[in-house]
């Protein structure tokens, strides 16, 4: 046999790791297709495996098999003549389980059809669904238009979409959660006619004082002002922590032993609720984390990913294809001019390096001045607006949004200018993507961190001691200061949702048709939107931070969450297919998803921070809520806890004592390192299975080179040595 | 099935099931795609397995592959002759490799045949230059189409030949999160 063939066999038997052995059973007599059947169940290793689990010999799976449609059909032939001579049992168990298998499909198509907003996302993202295939004739050109004007959005834009709707389910569930433990008793146990405790502690009647209903005449205007700042008849209703009573029922009745604690059932469920969404946050990391490490990080092998995986075969229409391969030209340049700079880096004289150098470190001062002048008017704002709260009308309503607008406009204007600063900086573009995240994240989060600083500040009165020492907070100003904190956290929310509903209506409809009806050089400079996925997302994790932070003294809050997320999911899709174009830059979106989740999980411990500071620190007040008579929120717990009986307390004790909890850290432990050692175990294997890789191919080059040299040697031996 | 239809016997359709990833609909379907390309050439009735063959160009000239860069490549790989000559064996074969629910394997094996233009079984530097000029419609300039090969290369070899064998090229398709997403064609 020919050197040529030789090879054709070594390069392609099934597995695709060609041994000697294999390469002899090649070059054997018996018909190249049986040895081909032979080997074929190597390469679809999956389903034969099914197969051959099952007991029965290891039938083939034609539909995964390399070979021309005539043989797939002739083989299938010679299946179907053997079947009768098996043993019956193995062709029920074949039709068992394509029937299996069919059924799953259809499960999967069925379920899929009830998942959130599937075909949404899947039209964004750019794959198209099996069963819409089934499309009658005269619609699918249309669909097929469709499809090529709004072109491939990415797997970028399509994560911010998957984040939203996971966020919109989140919010939902801790709704119901909250409802069924909270809410619903509370509006029985009213209803039923129970009346509020008052407040048994030995405090003045100044403390006990509040009185959120409007006095008088209200004006019909006010309603709506009272709508968007949580005041007037909105201040003294189930969506704010005053509203709730401290009743505790305990019934003993024949037969049945009710009792239900609304104080603990609050706590708890602000407690569970947290928990939950700790534990939602990091299953979800965990998926995405599997899928970064198996496909090794994004950034390595990125030229030989994009040469041969950048292309989507499914685009359809001139457009979109222009555009994929400007998509995948500009990727490539991305990664030609790191390296051009890497290059140039490596070049640069001294007296260069240390001016950049020092260039940098003078930028990165003056983002982080920026940044804090942001923080100093958003703390101003807030004291600003908390002074002047009880200006009536439109100024008045101005002022109580005073701290959530500065937040809004810092958000908006500093990364802009962040921005500029980057264009001096001249990092690499993937170290300058990251700065610029690490500094969007750092301003969203810790501005809300400065509002809440700042009005506990106020509720604590660290500038007017005078006024606390009545009441352990500043009752004067706040009579229920948990309201007036769920007060500002609803307006941020709801600022949010007004101030992305106006961006879209205001200046993104009309940017559109400004672009699409006006040419002149300005606009075309300026051209349509391009959905940009960070600032979109850090967007998405401030509102979901809020409400975590707002959850414990509005319980409401994740209701108008999933409401205001919902609202946002329509409004993003409509101006994603109408006003913005594809982007040029796609968003690498399997190591950004990781990123995400930090930054949302960075947000949970923020809001984490509040809710123990809260239920630990500060007193409750005196005259509403659930906790009116107890020195903190927290000390409900133990109060309950005394109420147990004997084997439950002495069980808790136990759990909570050292004799548990120190064999429970050392077994953790035990089991932390196990993991890493495993983890660190199958690193080396796949870098020695690498290694060995690299050997066999050495190995084969070498033998066929010894081929090569023996062959003009003895041309007649050749045949008998080999065989 | 409802409909009676003359096009296929049910055992061809049954061995058509069993060979590719479609169902009776779809199959049927793409039978009348097929049919759309060359209404003259292509007859109705396939029961008695007839022997039609459809050039390149008329296969080329579907909506689905009309912009693909590598249309005449993905033809000839499914070819038997290799000219691009496709029957409706290879048509109804092609589809299904490249259909959502073809195994990442097999969709490796064909796409290693696509990129493969002077079909050695390597990918060799010539191939990739060929497919990087396809993707970027030429727009870089040949130093740098050179960089990037050299560069490709050099992350996916693993036996150190300066090309890439199918081993190379499985190893690092099973790296690429989607790959089973793009290389699908809908129809």
């Amino acid at each position: 046999m020919t050197i040529e063939q030789q090879r054709q066999g070594l390069a392609f038997s099934g597995s695709g790791h060609p041994t000697d052995q294999e390469s002899l059973r090649f070059r054997r007599v018996s018909s190249r297709m049986s040895t081909q059947i032979y080997h074929e169940p190597n390469s679809s290793t999956s389903l034969a495996q099914e197969e051959e689990q099952s007991g029965s010999e290891p039938t083939l799976e034609l539909r995964n098999t390399v070979f021309p449609m005539a043989l797939k059909k002739a083989a299938r032939q010679v299946q179907q003549m053997q079947v009768p001579a098996q043993f019956n049992g193995g062709s029920w168990k074949q039709k068992r389980i394509k029937f299996v298998r069919q059924f799953k499909s259809n499960v999967r198509e069925f379920l899929y059809f009830f998942s959130l907003w599937g075909k949404t996302l899947q039209k964004i993202g750019g794959r198209n669904l099996v069963y819409a295939s089934k499309q009658p004739q005269r619609l699918r050109p249309r669909w097929q238009t469709l499809l090529s004007l709004t072109g491939n959005f990415g797997g970028g834009v399509q994560s911010y979409f998957i984040f939203l709707r996971f966020l919109v389910i989140l919010n939902f569930v801790s709704f119901l959660l909250i409802a069924g433990f909270v809410l619903i008793p509370s509006i029985v146990f009213r209803s039923v006619g129970i009346k509020p405790e008052s407040s048994k502690a030995d405090v003045s009647s100044e403390c006990l004082k509040y009185d959120p209903n409007p006095q008088g005449l209200v004006v019909f205007y006010e309603f709506f002002l009272d709508l968007l700042s949580g005041t007037g008849f909105m201040e003294y209703s189930y969506l704010f922590y005053g509203y709730y009573n401290n009743s505790v029922i305990v019934t003993s009745l024949v037969g049945s032993h009710f009792s239900y604690n609304i104080p603990l059932a609050y706590l708890l469920t602000a407690v569970f609720y947290f928990a939950f969404c700790l534990i939602c946050i990091i299953v979800r990391m965990g998926k995405a984390a599997r899928v970064a490490v198996t496909t090794g990080g994004s950034d390595v092998r990125s030229y030989s990913m994009i040469v041969f995986t950048g292309w989507d075969y499914g685009c359809l229409g001139s457009k979109a294809t222009k555009l994929k391969q400007r998509n995948i030209y500009y990727r490539l340049q991305v990664d030609l001019e790191e390296e051009r700079l890497k290059k140039h880096a490596a070049s640069l004289t001294l007296c260069n390096k240390v001016t950049l150098h020092s260039l940098r470190v003078l930028m990165f001062f003056v983002a982080v001045g920026l940044i804090v002048a942001t923080f100093l008017a958003i703390a101003r704002a807030t004291t600003f607006s908390q002074e002047n709260s009880h200006v009536p009308g439109i100024l008045g309503l101005f002022y109580t949004y005073l701290p959530s607008i500065v937040i809004t406009l810092g958000n908006f204007l500093v990364p802009l200018l962040c921005d500029q600063i980057a264009l001096l900086e001249k990092y690499p573009p993937s170290a300058t993507v990251v700065v610029a995240l690490l500094r969007a994240v750092v301003l969203r989060l810790v501005s809300l961190g400065i509002l809440l600083f700042t009005l506990w500040k106020q509720i604590m009165c660290h500038d007017s001691r005078d006024k606390c020492n009545l009441c352990h907070y500043n009752h004067e100003d706040y009579q229920c200061w948990e309201t007036s904190v769920g007060q500002e956290m609803y307006k941020l929310t709801l600022f949010d949702l007004l101030v992305s509903i106006a961006l879209l209506v205001l200046v993104e409809f009309p940017r559109r048709m400004v672009v699409d009806h006006w040419s002149c050089k300005l606009t075309q400079w300026v051209g349509r939107q391009e959905f940009v996925v960070p600032s979109n997302v850090l967007g998405l994790v401030y509102g979901q931070t809020v409400v975590w932070t707002g959850a414990l003294f509005c319980p409401l809050l994740p209701l108008i969450n999933t409401v205001k997320f919902v609202i946002l999911f329509y409004c993003k899709k409509i101006t994603l297919f109408y006003n913005c174009r594809p982007a040029l830059r796609t968003f690498r979106s399997t190591s950004s998803a990781i990123f995400f989740l930090a930054v949302l999980l960075f947000g949970w411990i923020l809001a984490l921070v509040v809710m123990i500071y809260s239920v630990a620190v500060i007193h409750p007040s005196f005259a509403c809520g659930p906790f009116r008579s107890f020195f903190r929120m927290w000390k409900i717990v133990p109060e309950s806890f005394s109420t147990l009986p004997e084997g439950a307390r002495d069980f808790l004790f136990f759990i909570g004592s050292q004799a548990f909890s120190i064999p429970l850290f050392a077994i953790s432990c035990v089991f932390m390192c196990y993991f890493i050692a495993l983890a660190s175990i199958y690193g080396k294997s796949v870098a020695m299975l690498r290694a060995q890789l690299k050997l066999a191919g050495q190995d084969k080059q070498f033998l066929v080179k010894q081929i090569e040299k023996m062959k003009p040697l003895s041309p007649q031996h050749n045949e008998g040595e080999q065989d | 099935m409802g409909n009676k239809q003359t096009i296929f016997t049910d055992e061809q359709l049954d061995a058509y099931q069993d060979c590719t990833f479609f169902t009776r609909k779809e199959i049927l379907r793409l039978h009348s795609r097929y049919h759309e390309l060359a209404p003259h050439l292509v007859p109705m009735d396939y029961t008695n397995e007839p022997d039609c063959k459809l050039p390149l160009a008329l296969i080329v000239d579907m909506p689905e592959l009309k912009e693909n860069p590598f249309r005449n490549r993905i033809v000839e790989s499914f070819s038997e002759d290799g000219m691009g000559n496709l029957s409706f064996n290879e048509f109804v074969d092609m589809f299904s490799v490249l259909s959502e629910m073809a195994p990442r394997e097999l969709k490796a094996i064909y796409a290693f045949k696509i990129y493969d233009y002077n079909v050695d079984n390597y990918l060799c530097k010539e191939d990739l230059e060929k497919t990087l000029n396809k993707l970027t419609k030429e727009e870089l300039t040949p130093e740098e189409v050179e960089l990037v090969c050299e560069k490709a290369i050099e992350e996916a070899d693993l036996d150190g030949d300066n090309k890439l064998s199918y081993a190379d090229f499985e190893n690092m398709i099973t790296r690429a999160p989607d790959f089973l997403s793009t290389f699908h064609i809908r129809i």
